[in-house]
């Protein structure tokens, strides 16, 4: 493997903190080289330098799209940890609907859901099941579930919404597997009418929101602990812009706004904590 | 040594014999079915890691069908086929059904262990993936319960202080009665 100087982890750590927001301790040089090594490699590189030139000279932006690849953590599950799921269910879809259904029969309810680090997509996928679920009559409703996510693979991933049978060991119940994938082989596929109901695309968290609009929920669960402080701060700032007065944010169940953005105020759901602006 | 449960299923017992022979001398537990029907009543009644089944036996449970039925019963059991040269088309075709390999015949053995073990050390790979997300799940729920019940406790204590400025700025009624009030919402 090749080996990273301190000169070039600076160098390197600083290249993918603007390209991505991500802050990655230096301390802990076999990260980048776990990550980065291959790609130094397969590009001709004997140094992380040349890497660093290549990927900053080059005008396809593909050797960077491979970095953020590399560097971003895809570890994420159908139905990570119960507690947001049965907090949708339970709560907030119910409140939402209550409040957002329209007094003509004739109007449809809207409900936008935003999962803001998306990954390879299981999260909006186990939130497209729950909606499913819960709506029988889901055509008097204009559902909108947007994924974004930095990586360009996980993206892909998403919207190919096909698992290996690792990605699919943990977390999803044997009737849900049954009832909304296609199993051919060692993979899974998710079937096209939950397919249908959500949208990946491309988004850094540290550029401006254009064109996002409103959303009434939004997962923004394990990613601000890639970021400095300051970034944190600026994220969920962007975050309270972009949710409904009366929306809710979830975050990852180890995470906190304490100190962060005062916006938002913790609320508290049986074992799940939620968050709405401040009135 | 080897702990891996390995099921053979061949129709020649000359096969069968030689196999589970070879397999038990390197140190694997071995399970012998005589076709594809004994095959399909194992399975289920033992933990099995891996099944190698001849594709081509008798009656209408051939290797393939025995690697539908394994794959339905957990998707962690491994199958290697074992084929004649003329069938590869049909092996690959297995493979895209989940199979983890498959031998032509005649059997290399050297080849077998090597599988063998690729699939030893897949296993105990997984195993450690697995040991470490629930290790990880554990701290995980473990460290939210504290970080919830502190980010409650705060917002908690935030809007008190928010009442108590409130209260010591207001100017509608004298200091002292200030820090009554003050102290009443500190001691409450």
């Amino acid at each position: 493997m090749l080996k990273i100087t301190p000169e070039e982890l600076k160098l390197v750590a600083q290249y993918i903190h603007d390209i991505s927001g991500i802050f990655l301790d230096q301390s802990k040089s076999y990260l980048f080289e776990t990550r980065l090594g291959t790609i130094a490699t397969e590009h001709g590189c004997n140094t992380y330098k040349e890497l660093y030139q290549k990927a900053k000279t080059d005008p396809s932006k593909s050797i960077e799209r491979k970095i953020i690849d590399a560097i971003s953590t895809n570890e994420t599950l159908f139905f990570r940890d119960k507690g947001p799921f049965e907090l949708l269910q339970h709560k907030l879809l119910p409140e939402l609907i209550d409040a957002r259904t329209p007094s003509s029969t004739a109007l449809k309810t809207n409900l936008k859901i935003w999962s803001a680090a998306s990954s390879t997509g299981q999260e909006l996928y186990s939130i497209a099941i729950i909606i499913k679920e819960l709506l029988p009559n889901i055509a008097n409703y204009s559902v909108k579930l947007l994924g974004t996510d930095i990586s360009d693979g996980a993206v892909a991933q998403a919207s190919r919404g096909k698992y290996n049978k690792f990605e699919m060991e943990r977390g999803l119940p044997s009737d849900k597997l049954q009832r909304y994938f296609t199993m051919f082989g060692d993979s899974w596929t998710i079937k096209d009418d939950i397919r249908a109901m959500v949208q990946f695309k491309k988004l850094n968290l540290m550029m401006p929101f254009v064109g996002l609009g409103k959303f009434d929920i939004i997962f923004c669960r394990n990613v601000a602990i890639y970021f400095t402080l300051p970034d944190r701060q600026k994220l969920f700032n962007k975050i309270a812009d972009s949710l409904a007065d009366d929306g809710f944010l979830i975050i990852g169940s180890t995470e906190s706004l304490t100190g962060i953005c005062p916006r938002f105020v913790p609320k508290r759901h049986l074992r799940s904590i939620f968050y709405q602006k401040t009135s | 040594m080897n702990n891996m449960t390995i099921l053979v299923v061949d129709d020649d017992p000359v096969i069968r014999k030689m196999l589970e022979k070879r397999l038990e001398k390197a140190g694997y537990e071995v399970l012998i079915a005589e076709d594809g029907y004994q095959a399909r009543k194992m399975l289920p009644q033992q933990h099995i890691d891996v099944v190698l089944t001849d594709l081509m036996m008798p009656g209408s449970i051939g290797g393939l069908e025995v690697l539908d039925i394994a794959k339905n019963i957990s998707p962690n059991i491994e199958v290697i086929l074992i084929t004649a040269h003329s069938s590869i088309d049909t092996a690959v075709e297995a493979m895209k059904k989940g199979a983890a390999d498959y031998l032509e015949k005649p059997i290399n053995f050297d080849e077998l262990f090597l599988r063998l073990e690729k699939i030893a050390n897949m296993q105990s790979i997984m195993r450690n993936a697995l040991d470490l997300s629930q290790a990880m799940d554990t701290t995980e729920s473990v460290a939210s319960e504290t970080i919830q019940n502190l980010e409650i406790m705060n917002a908690g204590l935030q809007s008190r202080l928010n009442t108590l400025e409130a209260i010591l700025r207001d100017e509608q009624i004298s200091t002292y009665e200030r820090i009554d009030k003050a102290i009443d919402l500190l001691t409450a």
